[in-house]
């Protein structure tokens, strides 16, 4: 102990003898109060949504806890958020399916059946741009394609589909890197064993590149959850859970909506509901982000 | 063995007599014929590779029905007497009188934008540069794994935690203190009362949740600057600092400009966030405490009753376009960005 704190004078010496060494330690102590900075509002953030929405959320009264999430909201809204939950899952199954294989067929097509050229250079710059555009676009996109141009109408299948659309560019980018990093010598000893270049590409390189494809599939789905602006205009809002496909009654509420609708409310005992429903989301949220960082940290571990 | 050399010698000898129609033909026939004489395996091999050309054809086709339909809807306004191109410069949006101007969002959008910029690029670089230069080892990996937190969590979320926390606290706190203290009250930026849905308070909450992609992007375009350079910095007597500052940041200069130009488009398509703090009110903002309408608050606020009425509805989605066109000239000018960097570690 008293070997550090003389190790600290000794430092705290060096840096007052001249004013370059000075300077430096300054700059490292306001570099040091930066990084709390920027991550303070992490906590911030938690402790606000977790100080009002915890109970809520793992209460055991009435109306708390599981209750929360299996009791529809009811009249005057004094119910859970069973209508949210269940629509989320929903609309995350359905984007899930139609996004996945879409990007997934896609990647692998550029990735192993095209010659580096100006083909794969549009695919890649086109998921690249769609990275970029804003989801409120991909929301007007919805709106003015899947429900007006081809009548699918405000519902389930409009707002799980332009979900779709938004998971594209990162599955599609990260199925590519996973793909590229897969060993040329393992498709090569595949081949020249006799398989066809199919089967080398899903029972080899597949296989090989699962770990960075679900990170990329987890880094999706966790971006969609928490999506609001999309789904405004193309699945709309419901007090219950959607029972047929197209029609009034597709349309199917989200956590996000519903967390928004909430706290624009009036009514004060909806502010507890907006809060839980946050912490729920962003429990889901966070959990799906660090799975896929551990997995991806995994991975990157066994390649190097 | 001879028999299979003299095929492959004559082949394209038959090949060549032939009519150009004939060959046609023959280039046609022949993957059919290849695939009707191919066992099981080989029958999948070859309807796989056309079964995959189907989505990656789906994933780019996709871009262009975006780009395609927002045109296709904001050509009304573009054509119409009432509208025209000139609705991007003209500042009145008056839906019941037909005016459409949309300069009022396209420029609280930049305010905005360039508040949260001007906040979130300094203070993300500089705990880029701690992160990577200064971070003692044990803490670097737990703060890599908040800032990659703060990237995921909905921005739905830290809207409602501005317009819960951060509007009251600018409305109370900050607005009084500053309009207070004789400093800084007779700036004309701190003018004016606020109920706290102001422009600032977008430009902090927007600064917030772009700081976490500055600092990661910033962070890995540092760690790939060469340990020979920051050796050759400290060999030659520099300090630490120094080091950091005047080597390594202009070294990973390209990485940093990709790093702000990637957080400028998020900056600009942001959209719930922004909505719920901005107080949405149809003016240019004077001071930083007056509400402002952005680009995306718009569409958001509007589009669910403007859709029966064509000129209105035609507006907002070349609101729509204009924010696309700006996202893609971001993503392009990152993509040079990461390009020049490429070029600087000879990898192009």
């Amino acid at each position: 102990m008293s070997g550090r704190s003389d190790a600290l004078i000794a430092y705290l010496l060096t840096v007052t003898q001249s004013r370059r060494h000075f300077t430096d330690f300054l700059f490292k102590t306001i570099l040091a109060i930066v990084i709390v900075i920027i991550v303070s509002p992490f906590f911030l953030i938690l402790i606000q949504v977790a100080s009002i929405g915890f109970w809520q959320v793992f209460g055991n009264s009435p109306g708390q806890g599981i209750e929360f999430f299996t009791t529809f909201p009811g009249v005057g809204l004094e119910g859970g958020i069973r209508n949210a939950f269940v629509g989320t899952v929903e609309l995350i199954v359905l984007a899930s399916a139609v996004g996945i294989p879409l990007s997934v067929f896609g990647a692998v097509y550029i990735t192993e059946y095209t010659e580096p050229g100006w083909g794969r250079s549009i695919v890649e710059f086109a998921s690249d741009v769609m990275a970029g555009i804003p989801s409120i676009v991909f929301g007007a996109f919805g709106f003015a394609f899947l429900v007006d141009f081809l009548h699918l109408g405000i519902g389930i299948v409009a707002g799980g589909l332009t979900l779709a659309f938004m998971m594209i560019p990162t599955v599609l980018r990260t199925t590519q890197e996973a793909l590229r990093a897969v060993p040329m010598s393992l498709r090569e000893a595949s081949l020249a064993l006799g398989a066809t270049k199919w089967s080398t590409t899903w029972n080899v390189t597949l296989r090989a590149a699962f770990p960075g494809l679900i990170t990329g599939i987890l880094l999706a789905i966790g971006r969609v959850m928490g999506e609001t602006a999309p789904l405004i205009f193309t699945a709309g809002n419901s007090l219950s859970v959607p029972t047929e496909l197209t029609g009034s009654g597709s349309w199917v509420a989200s956590m996000p909506y519903t967390i928004w609708a909430y706290v624009s409310d009036p009514r004060e005992y909806l502010q507890a509901k907006a809060h839980g429903t946050a912490l729920a989301l962003m429990i889901m949220v966070l959990t799906v982000d660090v799975v896929a960082n551990i997995i991806s940290r995994k991975v990157t571990r066994r390649l190097v | 063995m001879t028999e299979t050399e003299n095929q492959a010698i004559e082949h394209p000898t038959i090949e060549d007599k032939l009519h150009p129609l004939q060959r046609l033909k023959q280039r046609i026939k022949t993957p059919i014929i290849d695939f009707l004489d191919a066992d099981r395996s080989g029958k999948t091999d070859m309807l796989g590779k056309v079964f995959l050309l189907v989505p990656a054809f789906a994933s780019t086709l996709i871009i262009v029905l975006i780009f395609g339909f927002l045109w296709y809807e904001s050509v009304p306004i573009l054509t119409d007497p009432v509208g025209g191109p000139g609705i991007i410069i003209s500042p009145t949006w008056d839906p019941n009188r037909d005016l459409y101007g949309i300069a009022i969002f396209i420029v609280g959008s930049l305010l905005c934008t360039v508040i949260a910029i001007g906040i979130a690029v300094p203070v993300g670089i500089g705990g880029a540069v701690f992160l990577s230069e200064f971070c003692p080892m044990r803490l670097r990996q737990p703060i890599k794994m908040i800032t990659e937190m703060m990237a995921a969590i909905p921005s739905i979320v830290y809207g409602l935690w501005a317009y819960i926390v951060m509007v009251p606290y600018i409305k109370n706190v900050l607005a009084p203190a500053l309009q207070s203290n004789p400093l800084t009250a007779w700036m004309p930026w701190f003018q004016g009362d606020t109920n706290g849905l102001s422009l600032i308070a977008g430009g902090v909450i927007l600064a917030i949740m772009l700081l976490p992609t500055v600092v990661t992007i910033t962070t890995d375009a540092l760690q790939t600057v060469p340990r020979s350079l920051r050796e050759a910095s400290l060999a030659l007597g520099a300090t630490q600092s120094e080091t950091a500052r005047k080597i390594v940041i202009s070294a990973a200069l390209p990485g940093v400009g990709a790093a702000v130009v990637l957080s400028l488009g998020r900056a600009v398509g942001e959209t719930m966030a922004v909505l719920m703090v901005t107080g949405n009110s149809l003016q240019i903002p004077y001071t930083l405490f007056d509400p402002t309408y952005v680009m995306t608050s718009i569409i958001t606020n509007q589009l669910g009753y403007a859709f029966v009425f064509p000129l209105w509805r035609s507006a907002l989605f070349a609101v729509g376009l204009v924010l696309m066109v700006m996202s893609i000239c971001f993503t392009l000018t990152a993509k040079m960005f990461i390009r020049w960097g490429m070029k600087t570690r000879g990898y192009i």
